[in-house]
């Protein structure tokens, strides 16, 4: 399938990306269109506002995904808190992966020639983390080593 | 990237939850109600990327929002909305340096106080830089 998003990818559509890669749709190809530009008609839209795969109800678009595609993995459901802090404006902040993994994403499409690399390596970043939260995971405390 | 981002937006009364979902969202992310009437923030990449999510979530709340980029090109005092911006933060900035200089400080409050602050520095404050090196200090001093 066909996934479209705007370009200059950050940590929400980085993320979305590589679960859509991982979780739902591994043939999935990615499009990127200057932000406001008109949709392509063939392909699914994520991140953009006003489509279903967005910022519903002050979460993030990887949230939207998650939740639509029920992904019931609770390293998925941490990364989700993760980003939603990095991204949305939250009441509670109890992640500090936020802000770090926020910056390396950006940081990322800057080191990036165009949007399609910069997802290649996002994928490494995205990879790493959930293998360091999977050793947590099961756990009902965060961080056992800190 | 103009300096100021404004929104302007319209939420059905009721159900009141959308209204304060709204409202807690601006004033977390520091912005002003210049007149009552517009809101107004410093633009930077991460506001810029808010303002237009918050914009999106109103008109799903079946609200009406306006977001521009701004540069102001007259102001009866030229700082004041700038103040508005840095006094809270400055303030917030100066009860840490306060609190550094009494007795076994409570660092660990007093960094996630700093971090807090900084959220909100949309104007790299002096006292910024001066509280960051005091409770680097202050680290380097304790046990």
């Amino acid at each position: 399938m066909k996934w479209v998003t705007w370009e200059n990818v950050g940590i929400d559509r980085i993320g979305c990306a590589w679960m859509i890669l991982r979780n739902i749709d591994p043939k999935a190809t990615f499009v990127f269109i200057p932000r406001g530009t008109a949709i392509p008609p063939d392909a699914e839209p994520f991140d953009i506002p006003d489509v279903r795969f967005s910022h519903h109800g002050g979460h993030c678009s990887f949230h939207a995904l998650v939740d639509h595609y029920k992904i019931s993995d609770p390293v998925m459901h941490r990364i989700t808190r993760i980003i939603d802090e990095a991204d949305t404006v939250q009441a509670v902040n109890i992640e500090p992966a936020a802000t770090g993994l926020d910056l390396i994403c950006e940081g990322v499409r800057l080191i990036s020639p165009n949007d399609h690399a910069a997802i290649e390596l996002g994928k490494q970043v995205y990879d790493a983390l959930y293998a360091r939260l999977a050793l947590e995971s099961g756990q009902t405390t965060a961080g056992g080593d800190q | 990237m103009k300096p100021w981002l404004l929104l302007v937006y319209r939420i059905p009364r009721e159900p009141t939850a959308g209204r304060v979902f709204v409202w807690r969202k601006l004033k977390q992310l520091g912005a002003i109600a210049v007149q009552d009437a517009i809101w107004v923030i410093p633009q930077t990449h991460r506001t810029r990327e808010q303002f237009q999510w918050l914009a999106a979530e109103i008109t799903e709340l079946k609200g009406e929002a306006l977001v521009w980029d701004a540069e102001q090109i007259y102001a009866t005092d030229a700082e004041s909305l700038r103040r508005q911006f840095t006094e809270p933060v400055e303030a917030e900035y100066r009860e840490i340096l306060a609190a550094l200089k009494k007795k076994s400080p409570d660092l660990p409050s007093l960094s996630k106080r700093f971090q807090e602050a900084q959220t909100r520095d949309y104007f790299a404050s002096e006292f910024g830089r001066q509280a960051r090196e005091k409770l680097l200090a202050a680290a380097e001093g304790s046990p």
